[in-house]
């Protein structure tokens, strides 16, 4: 058996998870969000040190956002991605800064700022790219750029601006 | 009369005011702003709490340069993606785009012709070369060594005329590694160029060798980051080999033809900006042992997937998600693609690793450090705010 299949299978049966296998060293495993901590801790323990990175999916026809962890074990060269969906008006789900530290800490802050998801735990959500931002976090998919831009930076009676507005 | 008076009384209160913010100032802190329009720190800036010469706590502030790609593809046609990829990195377009065409192959099923795969990993390799060379010369201007950064600027140019005969663009490709393959064929006269460039390098690498002491003085010992730090901040490349750690995305998790090509992994075990410094040099002269490679073994056939030679634009994109890893010259690049069907990703998330590098990683570096040793750490963590700020 390979080292690969035996931590798949060690994890699928300590935590009843459906763990499915794209390629070779890509394992995608859908996990409900009460249990993020729980399997966080473990994996790290199961030598996945690096985030590599954290995502958030819109998926506004269901109402739900979907967070994605990329976990990367240098010890055993592969990537499992945990994958958790959240109510999207009110987006709040558990830090994993407790795990992985600073490299959680400070992705989580830009999920925060571009989709307003609520990290419990995490101490410093402040906005990272954009200065003095009112609006709703800009990279949700109801939130319309087009207009934004139209109201914010365009003059409808500029002769070369009145173009983009029809 | 009346109103004199109250001017007076004005007056004694901003004086009030001044005198205790006199007072303030007496005080040994202070705050000092590194950037954004620094001609040393590029479009990023560092918030410096300083005692004296001494910094207390650094803040990174980024967002200068925020363009908001990731948005942006999802309204796009991956073939224009293609394209906006190459500005997602000023200094290595070309890795970028091979990170972006490789999430689009996979999500589409797409299998690559092998000669098409030879020559997105030479291009990928001379890109990482001139990419490593700018850091050099970064690295030196920061720390007052002009003849490091002129050396540097002047042999890059030989591998941006090489760009310029292979892809159209000296700088941006505009999207030369696409979907499918490479755009165009390399011409004939290409390898023998490529070669003479090569030897170009080598020579400048020996140059560089003679110029060393003036280098070592500033940075031995200058921002030492240990293994375990270096993880959990999430660093990745050249930093975190430079910290110790045997790992290369290359070797680990090989794409395109890495894991038939032979190549070392440069390690060290300081962790300070000078053994970064060095892992640079190293890692040129691994690159130029694959290019040399890659040219020997270079197959005949297509250089793209015949059916993207004149790309549909009504093409959708499979439903599916896909994580692609590289390693580009700062780390780990990754790009995350989602698609529900349509025509254009639906999420295309964008992993620079100059985000880690340039937020937690030079926070707590420079925390501790002198301010004279600001330049010498921040540039020795071969940063791209244009990475980060995406």
């Amino acid at each position: 058996m390979s080292k690969e299949k035996e931590i798949l299978d060690d994890f699928s049966s300590k935590f009843d998870v459906k763990v499915k296998t794209q390629r070779d060293r890509r394992a995608w495993v859908s996990i409900k969000k009460t249990d993020l901590l729980d399997i966080s801790a473990w994996l790290k323990e199961q030598g996945f040190t690096h985030l590599s990175s954290l995502s958030v999916t819109d998926w506004i026809d269901d109402d739900k956002y979907e967070l994605t962890y990329h976990l990367w074990s240098y010890k055993d060269n592969i990537l499992i991605t945990l994958k958790t969906k959240i109510n999207r008006k009110n987006p709040v789900i558990k830090s994993v800064s407790s795990v992985w530290g600073e490299n959680a800490q400070i992705h989580e802050r830009e999920m925060h700022e571009l989709f307003g998801v609520k990290f419990e735990g995490n101490n410093d959500l402040s906005p990272l790219f954009l200065e003095d931002w009112k609006g709703v976090p800009p990279f949700k998919k109801d939130f319309d750029w087009r207009k934004y831009v139209r109201e914010e930076f365009y003059d409808k009676n500029n002769e070369r601006e009145s173009g983009y507005y029809d | 009369m009346s109103e004199r008076n109250s001017t007076i009384k004005i007056m004694r209160g901003s004086l009030g005011t001044m005198i205790n913010q006199i007072e303030e100032l007496t005080d040994s802190e202070y705050d000092l702003y590194f950037g954004p329009a620094h001609p040393g720190s590029g479009n990023f800036s560092v918030k410096l709490k300083v005692d004296g010469e001494k910094i207390i706590s650094a803040r990174a502030d980024p967002g200068y340069l925020h363009r908001g790609f990731e948005k942006l593809m999802e309204y796009r046609l991956p073939i224009q993606n293609a394209v906006l990829s190459d500005r997602i990195c000023i200094l290595e377009p070309l890795n970028w785009n091979l990170v972006h065409a490789e999430a689009v192959d996979e999500l589409m099923g797409i299998e690559v012709p092998s000669r098409a795969k030879y020559i997105r990993v030479l291009m990928a390799e001379l890109s990482r070369i001139q990419s490593h060379i700018i850091w050099y010369g970064v690295f030196s201007i920061g720390l007052g060594f002009d003849t490091g950064f002129k050396m540097a600027f002047g042999y890059r140019d030989y591998i941006l005329d090489i760009f310029e005969l292979i892809t159209g663009g000296r700088v941006y490709p505009a999207g030369y590694i696409c979907p499918g393959g490479v755009r165009r064929d390399i011409p004939k006269s290409a390898q023998d160029k490529i070669l003479k460039v090569l030897d170009k390098i080598n020579e400048m690498i020996k140059l560089e060798k003679l110029e060393n002491p003036s280098l070592r003085s500033r940075t031995e010992g200058v921002g030492v980051l240990s293994i375990n730090d270096a993880i959990r901040l999430g660093a990745t490349g050249p930093v975190l080999r430079a910290s110790g750690m045997q790992t290369d995305v290359r070797k680990d998790d090989p794409y395109e033809i890495y894991d038939e090509l032979d190549f070392e992994i440069p390690v060290r075990k300081e962790g300070d900006a000078y053994a970064r410094y060095l892992i640079g040099i190293e890692e040129i002269k691994e690159s130029i042992k694959i290019i040399k490679q890659v040219l020997s073994r270079l197959p005949d056939g297509d250089f793209i997937d015949p059916s993207f030679k004149k790309p549909k634009l009504s093409a959708k994109i499979p439903q599916g998600e896909v994580y692609i890893r590289n390693e580009i010259a700062r780390g780990e690049a990754g790009v995350y693609m989602v698609s529900n069907g349509g025509n254009t990703p639906y999420r295309c998330k964008i992993r620079g690793p100059s985000f880690l590098h340039m937020i937690p990683v030079l926070e707590y570096l420079l925390k501790g450090a002198q301010i004279a040793d600001v330049p010498a750490i921040y540039w020795s963590l071969n940063i791209c705010p244009a990475d980060m700020d995406r």
